[in-house]
């Protein structure tokens, strides 16, 4: 029963990727596995399909072959979980809309999940605060859950990845398909510390009406969302909206009135959203404070050295922060002069351990 | 009677060329006229003269007195005739014996009760006068250890007309003036060491490069991070004057009335304001005047707040930056003086100056910033070498925990430097260019496949690669290496502009 249920899940996301609405809801009580006994007709007259879907619907079940599907997953590494498997996120069987099936590459992690979402045209005060909620949260093991795009998102995935914590990635594309390019590599990051997640089967392009779909499974993945920044007519409202759906905390960064980026997150505000006015304070209301911080101090500075660095050169990075970090400072925390200092910061940084700032301030970069 | 000729000099840039001052007293009507291209303080001689003839107790001639000064064509001006014209109608009229002046060169300006005032540009004169032979130069007294510094040439300080008359005369002697001494360099600059500055490592290896090697640099920072206290302390690393330097300077500062009367033995610091007009910093004017990058001939020229000067007034410094010295053209004349300077600029990074800084946040948008950073012109940029970033430290940052380098340490280490420079090219390394460029600064092997990854990475343009070539040249020399090896290129390659100045 289980493996035809899984098999049937699986049909009904490959039918839901094409039909573009949500099937599954639809079905009711129906058990799941009876689309495949069902006609067009049969289905057609419960959930109202064009001729479209319907033509989709009969072509889906000629080719479909559940053993196939799962064996191109495997291929790539991928893993389908659908809404029969344990492992299904639990929140996000409450949804109305849930997905029957998310393919996954890498682990979905257990505990605390906090989404941080935003505009992909943002501020660079945006970017900085959506990169230091994520290191913060990811400091304290929270998971951090976006939606890989550009902007917010990915400054969000950088922060967790840097505060070395987990962090879920949502596509609203196929499983393994990368959009933008530009994130091929923060991908490869995310899927390594936590998961790259997405309803839709390998290969399937990143359609527009993909995207505000995907935002239900971020808002739904997680108990807490924070808006960063949001334009008036953004995505990241429609994922704050399925949030106080499903009955999560939203919460909105503040921003400076007039700046059009800002105007959709200042509105949540007013509508009453949760104010993050101080990071640590946020982090603390969310996850608070727990005994076993000072393990992970530890262990987050024993990966933070590279191996294979000359001893003076490993020297100078462990004196370069996050943060930026000016040649004195570096000087001064790695006990390095000034002399061998320099050779080894330009050593660091065209191995890309480093990078300068714009005001020639040193930042250490994830090490890819 | 006979025509009566004093020798005397007068300033052309900052060399003096030779005037010959003639009198002639005859019958006629009273009368006092000077001819000669005289500018108006040449022609208030007369009245100077005449008051300070009768109040040195002496007689001025009621008769018809004609003062030419030759050449013709050259433009006199200035106050330094008054004792040649007084002295040659003094022997025209039979005061002095007309012999007594003899082949002396002559300069100085009376006062009226017959006292002698300092001049401009004395140790110019006191050159021009042993080449054009004159055995003993008198000035007042004022000007004399400046002029000593020449040698080869007595020169006597007079304090009055009187004394003057009565020392040619033979009726009193004068003792030679010798060179003042004064306070050795270290003395100079214990005001302003490098060992006071607190922290700032970076910025302080950084200019320690650019003084070995001659670079210009720019700093940039938000205010308060120490970009002026740091370039005050510039010329106390570079290497000691020469003599020769040294009189060159002296020449520049005395021509420019500037002068301290004595020979100056340390380099020059001019940080002149933003608002300096074109030929306040280049020089010229209708009396024309050294400017400031003149005067700092020899040392360093700083331009604080660097995009707040206007773009015309910095365009004058291409051609110095370039020849090291200035021409001035004028329709009078055509003038040149000498300016070899090491150029330090500071900037803030943007309009409001904060931009970058961890603890206060900037208030420019990105345009203003772009903005600014656009003001300075392109040109003036490939001529700096050096770029450094002067970050705002805490008061716990800036403790160290040894004590700082005082600045003759590295001074000596950029003498040394230097000296290799002047053996190995005969010039300093920021005048290294094209072929010799290439000569001078070859690398090889893995020094190379670093520059080609660099160039990749830091997106370093054509420019830029010959610029790292110099610097890490003067890095290397720095170490008293003969090849420029890997990590001298890996330093230099930090000196690069922040991207926030890329253009």
């Amino acid at each position: 029963m289980s493996a035809r249920e899984r098999a049937a899940y699986l049909f009904l996301s490959l039918l839901q990727a094409r039909v573009g609405s949500s099937v599954i809801s639809r079905l009711g009580d129906l058990a799941p596995d009876t689309v495949f006994t069902m006609s067009s007709r049969e289905l057609a007259a419960r959930i109202k399909l064009t001729d479209r879907s319907r033509q989709a619907f009969e072509d889906l079940k000629t080719t479909f072959n559940a053993e196939d599907t799962e064996r191109r997953l495997a291929e790539k590494g991928i893993r389908a979980v659908t809404l029969t498997d344990e492992e299904y996120p639990e929140r996000l069987r409450e949804i109305p809309d849930s997905p029957p099936a998310l393919f996954v590459n890498g682990e979905l992690p257990a505990g605390t999940a906090v989404a941080i979402v935003g505009s992909r045209k943002c501020t660079v005060s945006g970017i900085e605060a959506a990169r230091e909620l994520g290191r913060a949260l990811g400091e304290r093991g929270v998971c951090v859950v976006s939606g890989l795009a550009l902007g917010i998102d990915a400054a969000a995935h950088e922060g967790v990845l840097i505060g070395d914590g987990p962090t879920v990635g949502v596509l609203g594309c196929g499983i393994d398909v990368i959009y933008p390019k530009r994130n091929r590599d923060l991908y490869g990051r995310v899927s390594r510390s936590g998961a790259v997640i997405s309803e839709y089967y390998l290969g399937e392009a990143p359609l527009a009406w993909r995207f505000p779909a995907r935002n239900r499974i971020i808002a739904g993945l997680c108990e807490t969302l924070v808006v960063v920044e949001a334009a008036e007519r953004s995505g990241a409202l429609i994922t704050a909206r399925h949030a106080l759906d499903s009955g999560s905390d939203v919460w909105a960064v503040p921003g400076p009135i007039g700046t059009a980026e800002c105007r959709g997150s200042n509105k949540l505000l007013a509508e009453g959203a949760g104010m993050i006015w101080d990071i640590p304070e946020f982090v603390e209301s969310v996850a608070p404070m727990q005994e076993e911080l000072p393990q992970r101090k530890d262990r987050e500075s024993e990966a933070a050295l590279p191996a294979g660095l000359p001893p003076h050169e490993a020297a100078v990075l462990s004196g370069v922060g996050f943060e930026p970090t000016e040649v004195d400072v570096i000087s001064s925390r790695s006990g390095v002069g000034m002399r061998d200092l320099l050779p080894a910061l330009t050593m660091l940084e065209l191995k890309g351990y480093v990078g300068r700032n714009v005001s020639g301030a040193f930042v250490r970069r994830i090490s890819v | 009677m006979a025509v009566c000729r004093a020798r005397s000099l007068t300033l052309a840039g900052i060399d003096a060329l030779p005037v010959e001052v003639e009198v002639d007293v005859s019958a006629g009507l009273p009368g006092f006229s000077i001819v000669g291209l005289p500018d108006t303080a040449v022609q208030e001689a007369r009245e100077r003269v005449k008051v300070a003839i009768s109040n040195s107790g002496y007689k001025f001639p009621t008769k018809k007195v004609i003062v030419n000064l030759a050449p013709a064509h050259l433009r006199k001006e200035g106050s330094a005739f008054d004792l040649p014209i007084a002295l040659a109608v003094l022997a025209a009229s039979g005061a002095v014996p007309v012999e007594s002046l003899g082949e002396a060169g002559l300069v100085g300006e009376l006062s009226l009760d017959g006292g002698l005032r300092g001049i401009r540009g004395a140790l110019s004169m006191a050159e021009g006068a042993r080449r054009e032979g004159m055995p003993r130069l008198v000035l007042p007294e004022s000007n004399a250890n400046e002029a000593a510094a020449i040698g080869d040439v007595g020169v006597y300080g007079v304090r009055t007309l009187r004394e003057a008359v009565d020392f040619l005369g033979g009726r009193t002697s004068v003792e030679p003036a010798s060179v003042g001494e004064n306070g050795r360099v270290e003395e100079e600059f214990q005001d302003s060491d490098f060992a006071d500055v607190a922290g700032q490592g970076f910025a302080k290896r950084a200019l320690e490069v650019a003084a070995a090697g001659g670079h210009n640099v720019l700093m940039s920072g938000p205010p308060g991070s120490g970009k002026t206290m740091l370039a005050r302390r510039m010329p106390g690393i570079l290497p000691p004057l020469t003599t020769q330097e040294s009189i060159e300077v002296t020449k520049v500062h005395s021509a420019a009335g500037e002068g301290r009367g004595t020979l100056i033995r340390t380099r020059p610091f001019r940080a002149p304001h933003h608002t300096i007009s074109t030929s306040g910093l280049a020089g010229g004017g209708s009396n024309p005047r050294p400017g400031e990058v003149s005067l700092a001939h020899h040392g360093v020229l700083f331009l604080d707040e660097f995009p707040e000067f206007s773009r015309t007034t910095l365009e004058v410094l291409r051609q110095p930056l370039e020849d090291g010295h200035v021409t001035i053209s004028r329709v009078a004349a055509t003038l040149s003086y000498p300016a070899r300077v090491t150029l330090v600029c500071s900037m803030n990074p943007c309009p409001c100056g904060y931009a970058g800084d961890r603890r206060r946040a900037c208030r420019c948008s990105a345009g203003q910033i772009e903005r600014y950073q656009s003001r300075i012109s392109g040109p003036l940029l490939d001529r700096l070498d050096l770029f450094v970033d002067v970050p705002r430290l805490t008061r716990e940052e800036l403790r160290e925990t040894g004590a700082a380098e005082p600045s003759q340490a590295i001074r000596e280490r950029v003498a040394a430097a230097r000296e290799i420079q002047t053996e190995r090219q005969g010039m300093p390394n920021s005048t290294l260019a094209g072929r010799r460029l290439r000569e001078v600064c070859a690398i090889g092997g893995d020094a190379e496949a670093l520059l080609s990854r660099a160039i990749d990475r830091m997106g370093l343009s054509g420019r830029g690669h010959d610029r790292v070539l110099r610097v890490a040249r003067t890095v290397a020399d720095i170490s008293g290496e003969k090849d420029i090896q890997v990590e001298h290129l890996a330093e230099a390659l930090n000196y690069r502009r922040s991207s926030l100045l890329e253009r």
